[in-house]
């Protein structure tokens, strides 16, 4: 799979397919399964089911809405009994190409079993369907006091489903943890229909294997979660966010891996780099000092003296590793005017200059603290060797690091250009013992990498989605089974117009 | 493959480029709000552009009735920080799709010519100069690159023979059905009271969960409108009618108004105000503020004011 060859004709070649044996939907069936109202397969439906917010595209060839779990047992033993592809799908903010029907097939969007169930105060649980959006359980909590804390940057339209399905975390996680840390339990629909109940709804279990977690990052490859039961947190009485400037990146970087060495507990550890200082004041008129690095950190308790204490232990690091322009604060609507351009910075790249988009590529990964450093000095130094601009931001107190490729997306070059930068980073990655996502799952886009990094435990992988899914139905060809080159597994959502007739 | 017959649209695709698909708009689009598919979200229109300029979609009476369903709210273009001209966009393969002969309804005014008078009345207070007429056909028409949905000759024609046919919850038999759902849910909580919020001036982003069993008690309910102006005086009444404790018309500040209808929507409040006066109802129970576009604080203090003093009213007939 993984051909050789000139990178312009790679990249608008089609993907490998499926291999053979697998049926189409008859859409006839599906509406009588779930409704007509609850079913869509116009062209230009299955179009636009057949992306996501990476670079992938492909096409589906039949778009479902299950309203309740016993739709999804019902179209489950359906796919099953005609072998058909299910691509089970929340909002589609995927980064890495998980929700795109590289095979085609159903395209299940869970969107609308939107119900938050059950908040149980006394038991510290929420049970929630798979579609509820993070901001909304958020809004539905708060009135309690408590709040659901995993939070990525895309919470504005992501779903619990999908985030768990991803393992999603961000800025807050440095404290709180990822989603698998919040799962506590979950229904889930096999792929032979029949419907299943993981884990348990207290806050430590030790019955066994923990299918629950297993189920955490699968990216839809596993079951179809049909409810979840996720633990939450009181939302704490004080918060305060602190920035400081850089004028080298590698002091940001030191700095945040001193501060979580020293024992530190920041709620939030952000770095920013130049190019995403530029890009959110480019896009968002924010103002920022347009200095190398920054460093957003806050402290959060129930406690101010506790709260003074850790952020001016983070200051005073801050201070010897250089940092300067520090200023902290506790009211909210500066804490939000410090924190906005980062809530907004992914879509906010594309402005940092009018030619170059941003595109979804190395956009995750996480390396030991002590390279944090290193590894945001070699991403720049990559960008440079292949003329591309890459960022370096993300949630570095959890180890995280976020880049994104910035290039014109319309020459063929550029994306053999990504490829490799793509291919160089994560082989540093993997040499300084970090891993190739954070937060944003494989997927796709970084499935090659992927299973360089995990190249014996693939079978082990490979054995365990034969047990959940022998007929290899749900969400085929991701992770360990993805394509060998992730720039022509599928088509890309862009097109490279130095191939085609320009437009006139 | 570019095909000329799209050049307006492929002319955008840079801008299309721009868009990094995350999805952000999906939250301030009333239109994937009411309908909950993806395909009547702004990325996803942005997509079906896309496919048109690549030639991976063939035109078709379906996309065209997509990319003709746009309120022109432009909250997704405000929210976009790859700074994507969405509408502009939009516009493009309107003319486009038009060149080829589609000419969908989708959220584009349509005249009832049986109905209609031709008193041009529509023609001359469009706010987008997207109405005129037609002296070959006899007939007043709607331009539909032009046409922003915003619904004033619906408001303004005497005869009411102007009707927009896709519109996703905000005309008003779907306002008064969804008003009734609300005021027929088990205990609401007090007051009950009903915010006819204008898509442009106000920003509460929510989205489309359902609360928990009891949770889903609210004290009043939003139901997002086109413009103010378009709100009619039987929706407020039979609103009240149906058992509201009060009701409040957000729109925008009149200056701000792209469609006249903020002007309009307080004349018409100030007129049921003498009707409640003559029937003895206190006029505090219809009130209007103006919301600067997108100011979510102001709608939600705007809101909690009112819910306030519809509590010291009590509910309109008391059991």
């Amino acid at each position: 799979m993984n051909s050789q060859g000139d990178a312009k004709n790679q990249a608008v070649s089609m993907g490998p397919g499926l291999p053979s044996g697998y049926g189409t939907p008859d859409v006839g069936r599906l509406r009588e399964i779930v409704g007509a109202d609850n079913v869509a397969a116009d062209p230009a439906d299955c179009y636009v089911y057949g992306r996501d917010a990476s670079v992938h595209r492909a096409s589906a060839q039949a778009v479902v809405r299950p309203m309740d779990a016993a739709a999804v047992q019902a179209l489950l033993r359906y796919a099953s009994a005609e072998r058909i592809p299910v691509i089970p799908r929340g909002s589609g903010s995927g980064m890495s190409g998980q929700a795109v029907p590289i095979s085609g097939g159903i395209v299940l969007d869970m969107k609308g079993m939107n119900r938050i169930l059950e908040i149980n105060l006394a038991d510290v649980y929420v049970r929630v369907e798979p579609g509820v959006v993070d901001d909304d359980l958020n809004k539905a909590l708060r009135p309690h006091g408590v709040f659901y804390p995993p939070t990525p940057a895309s919470s504005r339209i992501a779903t619990i489903g999908g985030e768990i399905a991803n393992n999603a975390s961000g800025t807050r996680s440095v404290k709180y943890g990822a989603t698998r840390d919040s799962v506590l339990g979950m229904k889930v629909v096999l792929a032979s229909g029949e419907l299943v109940t993981l884990g348990s709804r207290t806050r430590v279990e030790a019955s066994g294997y923990q299918l629950a977690r297993l189920m955490v990052g699968s990216e839809g490859t596993l079951g179809v979660i049909v409810e979840a039961t996720m633990g939450f947190v009181p939302i704490p009485r004080f918060r305060c966010m602190g920035a400081a400037c850089f004028d080298r990146l590698e002091e940001a970087g030191e700095t945040i891996s001193e501060i979580i060495s020293s024992g530190c507990l920041p709620s939030v550890l952000e770095l920013v780099d130049k190019v995403a200082i530029l890009a959110a004041n480019a896009s968002l008129g924010l103002g920022l000092p347009e200095v190398e690095a920054m460093l957003l950190y806050e402290a959060d308790g129930m406690v101010k003296e506790a709260v003074d204490y850790e952020i001016a232990r983070m200051e005073e690091i801050c201070r010897r590793h250089q940092g300067f322009g520090i200023k902290h604060s506790y009211d909210e609507k500066e804490r939000m005017q410090i924190f906005y351009g980062r809530k907004k910075l992914f879509p906010a790249l594309s402005k940092y200059k009018d030619l170059l988009a941003c595109t979804s590529l190395a956009d995750d990964m996480t390396v030991p603290y002590s390279k944090m450093a290193d590894l945001a000095r070699k991403i720049h130094e990559i960008a440079e060797r292949n003329g591309l601009v890459m960022t370096a931001y993300g949630h570095c107190g959890s180890g995280c690091m976020h880049t994104k490729i910035l290039m014109d997306t319309s020459k063929g070059e550029q994306w053999a250009a990504a490829r490799r930068a793509v291919e160089e980073l994560y082989e540093y990655v993997r040499s300084s013992g970090g891993t190739t996502s954070a937060e944003h799952g494989i997927g796709l886009s970084k499935a090659p990498d992927f299973k360089r990094e995990k190249a014996d435990s693939l079978e082990l992988m490979r054995a365990v989605k034969r047990a959940f899914d022998p007929l290899n139905i749900l969400n085929p060809m991701k992770l360990q089974d993805a394509p060998d080159d992730w720039l022509t597994a599928t088509d890309l959502r862009y097109r490279q117009r130095d191939q085609a007739e320009p437009p006139r | 493959m570019s095909r000329p017959k799209l050049e307006r649209l492929a002319r955008h695709e840079d801008r299309l480029d721009h868009c990094i698909s995350c999805g952000y708009c999906y939250e301030h689009c009333p239109i994937y709000k009411e309908t909950r598919w993806e395909t009547d979200a702004p990325r996803a229109k942005l997509a079906l552009c896309y496919g048109l300029i690549t030639g991976a979609l063939e035109p078709s009476e379906y996309i065209a009735g997509k990319l003709h369903e746009c309120f022109h709210c432009k909250r997704c273009e405000a929210s976009c920080s790859a700074g994507v001209n969405l509408t502009e966009i939009f516009a493009a393969a309107r003319a486009d799709l038009r060149d080829l002969g589609y000419s969908p309804a989708g959220t584009v005014s349509q005249t009832d010519h049986e109905v209609c008078a031709r008193c041009l009345g529509c023609v001359r207070l469009c706010p987008h100069e997207a109405r005129s007429f037609d002296p070959v056909l006899g007939q007043v028409v709607t331009d539909p690159v032009k046409c922003q949905g915003c619904g004033s000759c619906l408001d303004l024609c005497p005869r009411a023979g102007i009707e927009i046919r896709r519109s996703f919850g905000t005309d008003p038999r779907s306002q008064l059905e969804k008003v009734g759902c609300y005021l027929k849910e088990k205990a609401p909580l007090e007051p009950r009271a009903v915010v006819f919020s204008c898509s442009w001036s106000n920003w509460p982003g929510f989205q489309a969960a359902v609360g928990p069993p009891g949770a889903s008690q609210r004290a009043h309910e939003t139901l997002v409108t086109v413009c103010a102006g378009r709100l009619e005086s039987r929706t407020l009444l039979e609103t009240l009618k149906a058992g509201a404790w009060g009701l409040l018309v957000t729109a925008c500040p009149p200056d701000d108004c792209e469609h006249g209808g903020s002007a309009r929507a307080r004349r018409r409040v100030e007129a049921l105000w003498a009707d409640l006066d003559a029937l003895g109802v206190d006029r505090r129970r219809i009130a209007l503020v103006e919301v600067p576009k997108g100011d979510a604080k102001a709608f939600g203090a705007a809101v909690s004011a009112f819910l306030e003093e519809v509590r010291t009213l009590g509910p309109l007939f008391p059991l």
